[in-house]
């Protein structure tokens, strides 16, 4: 239950990150950027899609997916043991994802974009969390 | 750090509150009941687990516009109302005063978020008031 609630909390605050940028997106506006200058270097970059999808709208749908999936676990709406697959699945492959994205801000676009690394870190968390709380 | 960003951070905090409540509420609604005062029992024109469900929905409902900063003020008057009911119907419990913080927050989202034009209605209702006077 404790994983659960720390995963649905990172869950909101990955759905918060992704509504905002999205918004700015669409208002054509520039995002704040706390740390670093070039966050538009990085979100009008030639990699800020994947194929026609905006990075933006796909971590949205992956956090929306992963905070219903928690739900699911935490309500007892089955099929439980599909959910849990599932999640560890998106998980894994969402750090994976982070990754490269941080990989490229470092070494290709050579920029740093805030929101990007909040991102990637919300999601490193959530696996964290899945690795800690299947290991106790 | 501007007031804008903490006026964020606090709507995102209790979005997770209401959504989790929701959740919470959902998964077993019958407990739930328990801290409902008898009197309140008695009023209600549907079952306690029909009523708590539908509590959660509200719950979740609320959070929802909190998180995607959408007509947070609207949303923001909705938990205001939402939490002085509970508090009324639960009475004075150890967790009231959480309860009391939270109204407190959903407050402050409230006059946070109202829109512009209403704000520039009430200054200039009070702004004629001073001429008239």
């Amino acid at each position: 239950m404790t994983s659960q609630a720390l995963l649905f909390t990172l869950c909101c605050l990955g759905i918060s990150e992704t509504v905002y940028l999205i918004k700015k997106r669409f208002l054509l506006q520039k995002p704040v950027c706390p740390i670093g200058e070039n966050c538009l270097a990085v979100l009008e970059s030639k990699y800020s899609r994947i194929f026609i999808i905006p990075n933006d709208l796909l971590g949205l749908l992956f956090y929306i997916a992963c905070s219903l999936i928690t739900a699911f676990l935490v309500i007892g709406i089955g099929p439980l043991p599909l959910w849990d697959s599932i999640i560890k699945v998106l998980i894994i492959l969402g750090s994976l994802l982070s990754i490269f994205f941080t990989y490229l801000q470092w070494y290709v676009i050579k920029a740093w974009c805030f929101w990007c690394l909040m991102s990637a870190s919300t999601i490193w968390l959530m696996a964290a969390i899945i690795l800690v709380s299947n290991l106790y | 750090m501007t007031i804008k960003t903490s006026y964020h951070i606090l709507r995102v905090g209790l979005a997770i509150t209401f959504i989790w409540i929701g959740i919470l509420i959902l998964k077993s609604p019958e407990s739930w009941g328990g801290y409902l005062q008898p009197w309140a029992v008695s009023l209600l024109p549907i079952s306690i687990t029909q009523a708590l469900i539908s509590t959660a929905i509200f719950d979740i409902i609320i959070g929802i516009l909190f998180l995607i900063d959408y007509l947070p003020w609207f949303a923001g008057l909705m938990a205001s109302l939402h939490l002085i009911i509970v508090l009324t119907v639960s009475g004075i419990t150890d967790i009231t005063v959480r309860d009391i913080g939270l109204l407190a927050a959903a407050l402050v989202i409230t006059i946070e978020s109202l829109p512009k034009s209403f704000v520039d209605k009430i200054i200039k209702g009070r702004h004629y008031k001073t001429i008239i006077n």
